[in-house]
């Protein structure tokens, strides 16, 4: 009766609307695979013309008698990007070097100290709206955030220079305070107090004098974090040494604050050798 | 020599794995050679630690020197506790000079003016980190040795490391001692916690490999162009798609290896968007829930997943950002503003 009609009409709605779907799908995907092969035709089109030119320069080299004189492509290309490199490697020895990102530029500050190149860091920044540090691999310990705060906006290449100097001067103090304890552990009486920054070094080390060991205590005070030599510089004796030591002690206290820890040491082996 | 001392050390030895005790014992220094030589270090443990004890007795060994062996062991064996990180805030713009001896002093003075019956230990390392150890007693009982809290803290860094056991009570006690004697002005707990020490610093002193573009040539660039070795027979059809995985992964990530977390927790304050015509919770109330990811080693693992084919590249930046954001909490609200995706708390 009605029910069954109503059924059938309802059935064939019910077809009706898949095959449109199905017939929808297959427009949509005819459209993309045409795409495809516009994409293909061009690659294979691009592909061609580098064949031919391959070929053609084949044909050049084979047909010309090759002259020693002329240098190949190949070898041109070469030079070419060995001098690219070396520029490169002369941007990086001068110390800071940057590379333009897709949102800023990426800088890399290498210290060196005495002619041994250290460690290097990075910054990342962005230079969108304003200048911002996005990543970076300084040490925390490095007031990163003091020198930002003043120069980043106005002035990078102050910013650069003034970064480098702390990054410079930290890791000279601490070039000299490792070589302090590597090459001249057996002067140091116990152990050398330093911290993060290696701004501040305690230690006790033995001066032989007449053929006697005295302990001397040094404590080196760098207040200056873009100075790898100290400020502050206290060189004591016991209360019982003889005078003479005092007097070395003000001589040594002087030597801290002039020249690098581990060249003091050097100068006071040998004085000592001359000396006996 | 005290029992309770006694019993300290045997239980510390106990916890050394056998083929360390000697070492251990030889760090410590407390025990002199020709006394280590009597100990045979090849029977069972429980055998070894009463010998040590013995050695000890004879040197009258006082808590100090025993807490100074539990220093070592977990000097050794960070990993096996949790890890918290806090942040110091300072306003001033002072050079820090970090005076060892003055920081002891302030931080013995600060925590002993507020609770006598501590036990406080300092050990000095190398990479210049202070090790304290705190037993922590009450104002009417002595410190109980087996209560300890750790803390590690690198001299003129805004970061310290917590390991606290079980009196979180003593935590602020702690934090206000650490505050003082390193001159910073207040301190707050971050939302990154792990088992591995290590990894915990390397993330906060920027320590990992993080993938900085610069024009000095590295020698891992040639290594990615390594020639594909075996069979020529086997042609690799989704060679564009997988070096561009590697590459994107190469950014996220960087080359080297990543900090070990053990997990990522996200706790969802969002709304449930369902479809409309399902009418459930929809838009009515936030929908909360909490996602935990898990793994012993979880940013190698999301490393992985895009070369393995278990996820597109790039990876959602939630996942991604966790080294450098420094924090493996957190809360997602729902977004406010004109970016798409969810806004993160901080």
């Amino acid at each position: 009766g009605v029910f069954t009609h109503l059924e059938m009409l309802e059935a064939r709605a019910h077809e009706a609307a898949v095959k449109q779907e199905e017939t929808e799908q297959q427009e949509e995907k005819l459209a993309r695979l045409k795409a495809r092969v516009q994409e293909l035709r061009l690659q294979r089109d691009e592909l061609r013309a580098k064949v031919d030119l391959q070929q053609k320069g084949q044909l050049g080299k084979e047909g010309v008698v090759s002259d020693p004189a002329q240098p190949s492509a190949r070898t041109v290309l070469e030079w070419k990007i060995k001098s690219v490199k070396a520029m490169l490697q002369v941007f990086y020895l001068t110390g800071i070097s940057g590379k333009l990102t897709k949102r800023g530029v990426c800088f890399c500050i290498s210290t060196a100290y005495e002619g041994t190149y250290l460690d290097s860091y990075h910054l990342d920044l962005l230079t969108k709206a304003e200048v911002q540090i996005h990543r970076h691999s300084v040490p925390i310990f490095i007031p990163l955030e003091q020198i930002a705060k003043k120069y980043l906006q106005t002035d990078i290449r102050r910013f650069l220079s003034v970064l480098s100097d702390h990054l410079n001067a930290y890791a000279g103090r601490r070039y000299q305070a490792d070589q302090l304890q590597g090459r001249f552990s057996n002067r140091i009486e116990g152990t050398l107090q330093r911290n993060s920054l290696c701004n501040l070094l305690v230690f006790n080390y033995n001066v032989s004098s007449k053929s006697k060991t005295f302990p001397f205590n040094a404590r080196l005070l760098y207040g200056d974090l873009c100075c790898s030599l100290p400020t502050e510089v206290t060189v004591s004796c016991t209360p019982d040494a003889p005078a003479s030591l005092a007097e070395m002690a003000a001589a040594h206290s002087d030597l801290f604050r002039r020249v690098a820890l581990h060249k003091a040491f050097c100068s006071f082996s040998s004085a000592e050798e001359s000396v006996d | 020599m005290d029992v309770t001392v006694a019993e300290y050390i045997r239980r510390t030895v106990l916890k050394i794995p056998r083929d360390e005790i000697k070492t251990m014992l030889q760090k410590w220094g407390f025990l002199s050679e020709t006394q280590l030589q009597t100990i045979n270090f090849h029977q069972i443990k429980e055998n070894i630690s009463q010998d040590v004890v013995q050695l000890c007795e004879e040197n009258s060994a006082d808590i100090k020197q025993a807490a100074v062996l539990d220093i070592i062991y977990n000097h050794i064996y960070p990993n096996k506790r949790v890890w918290s990180v806090y942040q110091m805030n300072k306003t001033g713009e002072e050079t820090e000079f970090f005076d060892l001896t003055d920081f002891k002093k302030k931080f013995k003075r600060r925590l002993r003016s507020a609770l006598k019956n501590v036990t406080i230990n300092f050990r000095e390392y190398e990479d210049n980190a202070v090790w304290i150890r705190i037993a922590w007693g009450t104002p009417y009982t002595k410190p109980n040795q087996y209560k300890t809290s750790y803390v590690v803290y690198h001299s003129q860094t805004p970061y310290v490391f917590i390991s606290v056991s079980v009196l979180k009570s003593n935590l602020p006690l702690l934090c206000q001692a650490l505050v003082v004697a390193s001159n910073y002005h207040d301190i707050r707990e971050m939302e990154l916690r792990s088992h591995s020490l290590n990894s915990l610093k390397d993330i906060v002193f920027k320590r990992y490999s993080q993938n900085f573009q610069t024009y000095y040539p590295r020698p891992l660039q040639e290594r990615n162009m390594a020639p594909e070795s075996g069979d020529l027979r086997i042609i690799q059809e989704n060679r564009n798609e997988k070096e561009r995985i590697q590459r994107v992964n190469q950014e996220v990530f960087g080359d080297g290896p990543q900090p070990k977390l053990e997990f990522a927790q996200y706790k969802l304050e969002t709304m449930f968007k369902s479809d409309p015509k399902m009418d459930v919770l929809d838009e009515k109330e936030p929908f909360r829930c909490l996602v935990k990811f898990s793994s012993p080693h979880l940013l190698e693992s999301l490393k992985s997943l895009a070369p393995a084919g278990m996820a597109d590249a790039p990876l959602s930046p939630l996942l991604t950002c966790i080294p450098q954001k420094a924090r493996n909490y957190f809360k997602i609200r729902e977004k406010k503003g004109f970016f798409p995706g969810s806004f993160v708390s901080p």
